[in-house]
């Protein structure tokens, strides 16, 4: 049971999302603008944001740094418009997600039970990172499937713990660029999907149909390990 | 009265003081220095009057010379030489002065005429740049009216069908546009044409129109200076013609990023003000339909009217010219999965996927890509029977991906006709009641194929079916 601030300007959508979280024992709290948003963000106890982009008295982009600046929750940015440049702006931001309308309720929810499950400590203290049937430890530099080491070169290494610590979360293509190969290399995409597709051959059960690496087109990659 | 008689008056008075002077003094001067004395007015002469008034003045001042100073006094008769010699040297005196003043009065006169052009053109240039090129021009066509008389632009070098221009101005004209000559009156071509016709631009850019100056009135001609300054008023109105051009070219351009921008912003607000009802009315299905199976059929209808907005957004991008490809290496397997992921798959449909692992990437806008593959399964789902395939192959230098159907096919005399907008196939009703498209699912595919330098064609399967086929090309330094 968590409380989410869901900001839209439309009655019914708030209406709608407060019924659709509610079947997972979510409360909402609503907010039709910025303003109100950011009051109810300070009557405090929120433990996510789903925010609505389009906003009619501020850029529900510009609200995303402000909203983070106040307390660390997670943010799902949705967008009506369908503009990926909206997607990786949000995320580049800091949101945690996006859903784009019509967003799809089960969806919704899924992706809401992964940001609060991840809003807590990335990293396990001990170096193990785990996620469904992947196993790493990163102090030895180890990784396994299904209990089976895999033998991974340093990139893969780099790419899959920085997949697995998005938990479950879309990572963008720049985000996963810059961790791996540095700042120099936020726009040679092309390195990314060459390693990534060497992750899937070793990872993934048919690698031409991918399961656990899945493309979110002109946005990034995102681990689905459930 | 004209200035070599007031000049050589002056110095017959400058003669007669001299003479009074030497006479007077001549004990104390002696007859050289007097002689010298006669030299004065001579150099005033023909310093200030020229050559006339000079010679005037050395005859004057050798008689005085001779008839006042030399032996036998106060007589002309000429006892020696001396003389003859003094005339000379007067003479030449007045000879050589006046040339020397002469030439630098004309080198004088030459410089002011100089200064005086560019003072001119400077002018021209200064009330050309000022202000908005359109009024600038239309200044300075005004300026130089009133300085060389009635002036007009020819911008294509065509003059106006008017009786202004006679035949053989005609012809200088289109002379002077072609050529890049200055032609007409007052030119060593057509000089019988009553114009005169400048170009407007270097030669090297010649054809980008004419001045037309008029002849002057009464009968006066064109001097080969002013028609060197004709030639680069020409070559500055030409510049603030072109300045005018590019004025208008850039404010036409502003005019269609407006339109533009105002359409970018009406399909996102018409994206937004659709997909929010549609939010509401989806998402209250599905949660009807948890409880009530009835609720199913219009839950799937609303997504279908979902997917048509969709189409028809992408049709106004399209339309819009608002498609800007950012092209970069995709791999087909994370495209596919994508659209695979994406659709709602028919009990008794299989969808078959065949993309090898090893692809090569290939050249794509990922979005647009996805937005193709997903209308291409979306077309090939609503005619199949029970199968879909959607297959990758390398070809020589690009990938070929194939989407097919064992639906009824497209005949070949409809090939082309089904990528044109709300073109419907005419091979009878889908075999499962799956309703028609929006009859602008190919044509956004072609149109975002295109767009990202692929073609699309329809051929048919082994199994009679449709089967499109996209071609592609491979990402360029892409490994396979």
């Amino acid at each position: 049971m968590s409380r989410i601030l869901c900001v839209d300007d439309e009655p019914a959508i708030l209406r709608l999302l407060t019924l659709v979280l509610a079947r997972d024992g979510h409360e909402a709290i609503t907010a039709a603008d910025a303003r109100q948003a950011m009051a109810a963000f300070d009557g405090g106890a929120i433990d996510a944001v789903l925010l609505d982009l389009g906003l009619p008295d501020r850029d529900g982009l510009e609200l995303i740094p402000a909203l983070l600046h106040r307390a660390k929750v997670p943010i799902i940015a949705v967008t009506a418009r369908g503009e990926v440049a909206d997607k990786v702006a949000a995320l580049d931001l800091g949101a945690s997600d996006y859903v784009t309308k019509p967003f799809d309720g089960d969806e919704l929810l899924a992706r809401l039970r992964a940001v609060l499950r991840n809003a807590g400590s990335q990293v396990a203290t001990d170096g193990l990172l785990a996620a469904g049937p992947l196993h790493m430890d990163l102090g030895r530099h180890t990784a396994s499937l299904r209990g089976t080491p895999v033998s991974l070169t340093p990139k893969e290494f780099a790419l899959l713990r920085a997949l697995i610590e998005a938990g479950g979360r879309v990572a963008t293509h720049a985000a996963l660029l810059e961790r791996v190969w540095g700042k120099a290399h936020r726009d040679d995409v092309e390195y990314l999907r060459v390693t990534i597709r060497a992750l899937r051959l070793k990872l993934e059960a048919d690698p031409s149909r991918p399961d656990l690496i899945r493309n979110e087109p002109g946005v990034g990659y995102r681990l689905v390990a459930n | 009265m004209n200035r070599p008689v007031a000049v050589s008056l002056e110095a017959l008075v400058a003669v007669a003081a001299v003479a009074w002077a030497t006479e007077r003094l001549l004990p104390v001067l002696g007859l050289a220095s007097s002689a010298l004395l006669f030299l004065l007015p001579v150099l005033l002469a023909s310093a200030r009057g020229g050559l006339a008034p000079g010679l005037v003045t050395a005859l004057a001042g050798a008689a005085a010379y001779n008839f006042f100073l030399l032996e036998p006094r106060f007589t002309f008769r000429v006892h020696e030489l001396d003389n003859l010699v003094s005339v000379f040297v007067l003479g030449a005196v007045a000879v050589v002065t006046s040339r020397l003043a002469s030439r630098l009065k004309a080198r004088e006169a030459e410089a002011l005429e100089r200064a005086r052009t560019s003072e001119q053109a400077a002018e021209l240039s200064a009330v050309l740049a000022a202000g908005t090129p359109a009024a600038a021009l239309d200044e300075g066509l005004a300026l130089v009216a009133r300085r060389y008389g009635t002036v007009r632009l020819l911008a294509d070098g065509e003059p106006p069908d008017d009786a202004a221009f006679s035949s053989i101005d005609r012809a200088a004209a289109a002379w002077a546009l072609h050529n890049g000559d200055c032609t007409g009156h007052g030119t060593q071509v057509m000089p019988a044409a009553d114009w005169t016709f400048v170009p407007l631009a270097p030669k090297a850019r010649r054809g980008s129109g004419v001045a037309a100056f008029a002849r002057p009135a009464a009968g006066a001609t064109r001097s080969e200076d002013e028609l060197d300054q004709l030639r680069q008023v020409g070559l500055a109105l030409g510049q603030a013609r072109d300045r005018v051009v590019l004025e208008d070219e850039r404010r036409e351009r502003e005019r269609l990023e407006e339109r533009d921008a105002l359409r970018r912003a009406l399909l996102a607000s018409l994206a937004h003000d659709f997909r929010t009802p549609l939010t509401v009315v989806i998402g209250r299905l599905e949660l009807l339909a948890r409880t009530q199976p009835e609720a199913q059929e219009a839950l799937a209808a609303a997504r279908r009217l979902d997917r048509r907005m969709t189409d028809l957004l992408g049709a106004a991008r399209l339309e819009a010219g608002a498609l800007a490809p950012t092209l970069e290496a995709v791999d087909l397997v994370d495209a596919v999965a994508a659209a695979c992921d994406g659709i709602d798959l028919p009990a008794d449909v299989a969808l078959h996927r065949a993309i090898p692992a090893d692809v090569p990437f290939v050249s794509a806008d990922p979005v647009l890509l996805h937005h193709v593959l997903a209308n291409l399964l979306d077309n090939a789902l609503r005619h199949a029977r029970a199968e879909v395939a959607i297959a990758a192959a390398r070809t020589g230098d690009g990938v070929r991906l194939t989407v097919s159907d064992d639906g009824p096919g497209v005949p070949p005399d409809q090939r082309d006709a089904v990528f044109e907008r709300f073109a419907r196939g005419a091979s009878g009703p889908a075999p499962a009641d799956r309703s028609g498209g929006s009859g602008l699912g190919l044509a956004i595919v072609r149109g975002f194929a295109e767009a990202m330098g692929m073609t699309v064609t329809v051929e048919t399967a082994d199994s009679g079916g449709a089967c499109f086929v996209l071609a592609m090309p491979v990402a360029p330094g892409a490994a396979s």
